[in-house]
Parts: structure tokens; C-alpha cells; sequence
């Protein structure tokens, strides 16, 4: 008998660990035929703004040495768009729609929410507390645990669907942030966002992206999202979903070893859209060859020789995960 | 009215690589049937190499299309300019990879209007692609073609059925100029008028700008076919948006991969664009 693949986040049961990250795959129509949504376990919306955004002027991509940076800036149709033309397209979706939301303050964050709750084609929100590419202060939900708080705690009263907060990387004790959450009703975190990042064009002296600064992503940040991913399955209790880089089938077993409980596929999928299906046909495989008969034998799985590995921020380590991390 | 063809995933051979020009190759891709039949204009989503490098697929406007018997095969013709070209051009016949296609908007010439395509460099690709649908319905045409000097003349002398004018910057062949003093001198015969004519235009982005202005100021309908990086090419990431000049829809910023290539030149805000 195939093991199980199903895991939860929160009240969510998800058929399986893989997701694709938001601002990959539109709403999902765009990418229906080429993703075989009906086998992965869900995919996380655009990210929903209140008012319709046109997004960040061109250029807005630019490859790195196995990365890329990004300044669309959540071009979307805010929420009444969303509501009106992207509502319908989600009921339709063969797995489960997370929606991503940001507001630029808690006011926007709680009706956005309210909206979402209403549309009944949301099976979670993704709280994007931390995009790099909108406005001055873009990043100030999540790099602040108190902000991050104040955003949670006056969302978690308006739904029941479970609200994953998405973190960015770009802090220095990114636990605090993920306590913060979790303390204030999150059901899950999710990580990483994109890193800062930027280039310039020596030929015309200019930086490459119109926006300057820019968020980096693909496999060259694998690496630090790990380690992020890692320091956060440390700090709390809930499932931590975790994403950057994941380029290869094998990438998405590291996050789950070192405990996510869930994945996320972002910019590789660009290139390889048969990606998401090749993660769950590996997690398959690889609880085959453990002999495990749940995947939850596999998340966490991390062996880690005693205090090693430990990251030491925000309130205390208390998680045991695998390794002692005492 | 059929929609336009579905977009799938399509595993591709190399057929032949070859260097047409310094840096400027011909490649030909044996396509399975699942790729459907594509409009000049249109491109494919190019995987180029599967270890990673480069990270993201190129987008390539098609040269050519051909079907012989059950054998589909599709022809891109690039210049080695950045990574991806590179890897590209290293590849030998036999060598498998995929493509997303057939992507974006075509040209769409109108009934009853004599087609003046203009194409500087080695944006002549979807032109010769254009120019041979053209004459395989019998319509006549204008094909101007402007390139640095005679050795980027690609394709230039399998343009039949249509009237050819050549201009190159160093005069080595045809007109020594731009294209666009071609497209002057064309337009002020007489013989066109925006009713009676039209003009599909490919080339660098400054070329098109001034061409655009051309058109606009004289009322001429002007389609022009975009280059740009691309990330999905699916319309979903946002990431190649064409700015457009003030007026209607300048609010937004249409997709360059969905809602073009090919876009009404004379609302593309070229200042903006990249």
C-alpha cells in the first residue's frame, strides 16, 4: 500500500505536501494545462491587494546566476476584481486554493480577509506580511514581531479558514517574527519570501530593475532558506510551510527533513512545469525506500548530531525537531 | 472565428544548428503533433539547456513553420547575445529539449490592405514567417529590410511574391540608410494611403519607436512585434509588462507574453519600454 501523502495545516487537509508559491501560477487557469493541479496538493493565489495594483514599471525580471530577481510590484485586480473574476476560477480548481492577501495597513488586512472569508472558494489566506516590491515600507509587517502581531491578532476573530503567515527572510532573528505570528492565532507559517537583492548594468550605470531594489529567488537562495526554514521549525509549534529554491525533486525532501510540513514550488516552475508532480512522485519514492508508512516518518526526519545546528534567537529554542536542540 | 491555438508543453529535437552570419545562427526543432500550428509573430518558450543554466526559458519568435507529412518543425533565428543564446547555440542535432508553445498574439494583416513590413536586423524573423503566409494566400506586399551591412541580410533572398527593398547602415547592399528612410520614401510614391495600407514591423525597440511615430502621425495602423525577458510566458508572473502612452488603458500594463508580442505600435509607450 502507497503511503499517505496527506498533511494538515490547520483545519486543512491537504492531499499532498506540494504547493506552488504565490506569484507563480496566477490564479491557476494560466497554467492548467501544463500543471496537473488535480495531483499536487493546492496552489497559493497572486496576492490580493484592496484596491487593483498596475504593479512596478518594466523591467520588472532580470536572471541571476541561478536566481532571479523580481519587482512586478502584485499586479492584480484588488479585492472586488478578485471577488468578481477570479472567484469563479478558483471553485473550479482541482486542488486546494490558497489565497494570498496584503494589505498596506490592519485596516486593509481585516477586510481583505473578510472578503476572502465571504468568497467560499478559499480553503486557506496566505498573510503576505512580507513582499519586497511594495511601496517605501513594503517589508515593515514583517520585519517588526509587534507589527506582525498587531496584523495577526486583529485578523484571527474575522475567519476560520487557516491563516498562514508569510514571512520574508530579510530580518536578523526571523523566529521572533514567526513566535509573534503563532502566539496571535497563526495556523502556520510559511518561508521564505524573497531576499533583497539588485544589479547593475555597468554599460548604461543604472541599476537593472526600474524599481531599483528587487526580491531574489531560484535555487542560488536555497541554501539561506533552509536555513531560515530551519530556524523556524525550531521556534514554534505550528507546520511551517517552506519554499525557496526548490529546483530539483530532491530539493523539496530537504525542507521536509529539517521539518517543514509542507512545500512550495516558485520560480523553477518557470522553466520546468512538470516540477510540482516530479516532488510528489520523489516524496513517494523516498518514504518507499524508508519504509515509512506516513509521510509523517519523513517530516522532521532530520538527524542532527546534539546541540548542533542550533539557532538560538527570539525568545528560546524549545522545539525538539529531530536533532536535540536543547 | 477560432480561438487562439492551444499553448502546450512540447518535447523538441535538434534538427540543424548552423551559423548563418557571424553570431547570427539558423535552428531548426522537429515538434511533436501536440504543437499546434502557429501564426507568424507567435513564439515558443525555449528551454535551453535542462542543468540549470541558464535558470529561466528564452523566449524566441518563430521564423518558419513547416509540416511534411506527419513531421512538424519549427525555425528560430537568433543572435549569440546573453546566456541563453549561447548555450543555445552550442547544441547539436540530435540534442532533445522542450518548449511552451505556440505563445502570444500574431499579426493579424486585415483583408483588402496591402501589408508594408518593415524589419530591421534580425528582427526580419516573424517577418519572413509573415511574408511566406502572405504569399501562400497569393497577397501582394511590401517586405523593407534594413540590417548593419549585407552579411545580416538574412533571408532576404527568399522573399517572393511581395516587392523587396534593402537598406544597409555601411551601404554595402540596396540603400545605404535606415529602413526607416525606406519607409519614407515608400509611403511619399503616393501609391498607399492608411486605408489602402498597413504596416508589421520587428527590429531593435529604437527602430520601432521611430516607426511607430511614423505611423502614428500619419494614421497609419501600425502592429509591431516586442522583445523582452520573460518569466512564465504564461501570462501568470507580471513580469513583462509594456507600458502604453497616456489615453485608454494606460492604467494597466498589458502582458507582453499573452497580449503580444504583437501590439498596436502606436499606443506602446517606447520611452518606457526597455
Amino acid at each position: 500500500m502507497k503511503p499517505s501523502l496527506a498533511v494538515r495545516i490547520g483545519s486543512l487537509t491537504l492531499r499532498n505536501p506540494v504547493l506552488v508559491a504565490s506569484g507563480i501560477i496566477g490564479y491557476g487557469r494560466e497554467y492548467e494545462r501544463l500543471v496537473p493541479l488535480e495531483k499536487i496538493g493546492g496552489i497559493v493565489t497572486k496576492t490580493v491587494t484592496l484596491r487593483a495594483r498596475a504593479g512596478n514599471p518594466p523591467p520588472r525580471v532580470y536572471e541571476t546566476a541561478s536566481g532571479m530577481l523580481n519587482s512586478i510590484g502584485i499586479e492584480n485586480p484588488g479585492l472586488d476584481g478578485f471577488l468578481e473574476s477570479k472567484v469563479p476560477i478558483l471553485r473550479d480548481l482541482p486542488c486546494a486554493a490558497i489565497v494570498s492577501v496584503e494589505g498596506e495597513d490592519v485596516d486593509e488586512f481585516c477586510e481583505l480577509v473578510r472578503g476572502v472569508d465571504g468568497c467560499g472558494a478559499a480553503h486557506a489566506i496566505e498573510v503576505n506580511i512580507s513582499c519586497p516590491n511594495v511601496g517605501p515600507h513594503g517589508l515593515r509587517y514583517s520585519t517588526d514581531a509587534g507589527m506582525a502581531r498587531e496584523v495577526m491578532a486583529a485578523i484571527r476573530p474575522l475567519t476560520r479558514l487557516p491563516l498562514i503567515a508569510k514571512l520574508t527572510p530579510n530580518v536578523t532573528r526571523i523566529a521572533e517574527i514567526a513566535e509573534a505570528c503563532e502566539e496571535c492565532g497563526a495556523d502556520a507559517i510559511s518561508l521564505v519570501n524573497t531576499f533583497i537583492g539588485m544589479a547593475v548594468d555597468t554599460r548604461t550605470r543604472k541599476p537593472i530593475l526600474g524599481t531599483v531594489l528587487g526580491g531574489l529567488s531560484g535555487p542560488a537562495i536555497k541554501p539561506l532558506a533552509l536555513a531560515k526554514t530551519w530556524e523556524v521549525v525550531q521556534a514554534v509549534d505550528i507546520p511551517v510551510v517552506g519554499m525557496g529554491g526548490i529546483t530539483r525533486p530532491s530539493d523539496a525532501l530537504e525542507f521536509l527533513l529539517l521539518g517543514a510540513a509542507a512545500i512550495q514550488v516558485g520560480t523553477a516552475l518557470f522553466a520546468d512545469p512538470g516540477l510540482p508532480l516530479a516532488c510528489v512522485e520523489e516524496i513517494e519514492a523516498y518514504l518507499g525506500r524508508m519504509k515509512a508508512s506516513s509521510i509523517d516518518d519523513l517530516i522532521g526526519a532530520l538527524e542532527v548530531p546534539e546541540g548542533r545546528g542550533v539557532i538560538r534567537a527570539g525568545r528560546a529554542v524549545r522545539r525538539e525537531h529531530g536533532g536535540r536542540a536543547s | 472565428m477560432t480561438g487562439p491555438a492551444a499553448v502546450n508543453l512540447v518535447p523538441c529535437t535538434v534538427i540543424s544548428n548552423r551559423e548563418v552570419s557571424r553570431g547570427n545562427f539558423l535552428i531548426s526543432l522537429r515538434v511533436s503533433r501536440a504543437f499546434a500550428k502557429p501564426q507568424p509573430g507567435q513564439f515558443v518558450h525555449l528551454r535551453v539547456g535542462d542543468e540549470g543554466e541558464p535558470l529561466l526559458r528564452r523566449p524566441y519568435s518563430l521564423e518558419g513553420f513547416v509540416e511534411r507529412g506527419r513531421v512538424r518543425a519549427v525555425r528560430i533565428y537568433y543572435s549569440v547575445v546573453g546566456r541563453g543564446s549561447k548555450v543555445l547555440a552550442s547544441h547539436a542535432p540530435g540534442r532533445e529539449l522542450d518548449l511552451i508553445g505556440p505563445v502570444g498574439v500574431g499579426f493579424a494583416p486585415r483583408p483588402r490592405r496591402l501589408p508594408i513590413l518593415v524589419a530591421g536586423g534580425r528582427g526580419v524573423a516573424p517577418l519572413l514567417f509573415l511574408s511566406r503566409r502572405l504569399r501562400d494566400k497569393k497577397r501582394d506586399y511590401v517586405f523593407l529590410f534594413g540590417a548593419r551591412s549585407r552579411g545580416e541580410l538574412y533571408g532576404a533572398r527568399e522573399v517572393r511574391g511581395g516587392r523587396l527593398h534593402l537598406a544597409t547602415d555601411d551601404g554595402s547592399v540596396g540603400y545605404e540608410g535606415s529602413v526607416l528612410d525606406l519607409l519614407e520614401r515608400e509611403w511619399t510614391k503616393g501609391e498607399h494611403t492608411p486605408l489602402t495600407a498597413e504596416i508589421f514591423t520587428c527590429g531593435p525597440h529604437g527602430l520601432l519607436h521611430e516607426i511607430s511615430d511614423f505611423a502614428r502621425t500619419r494614421g497609419i495602423r501600425c502592429e509591431a512585434s516586442l522583445e523582452g525577458p520573460m518569466a512564465c510566458a504564461m501570462g501568470a508572473c507580471r513580469g513583462c509588462p509594456v507600458p502604453l502612452l497616456p489615453g485608454a488603458d494606460s492604467d494597466r500594463y498589458p502582458a507582453m507574453c499573452v497580449e503580444g508580442p504583437v501590439m498596436d505600435a502606436t499606443v506602446v509607450d517606447w520611452e518606457r519600454l526597455p
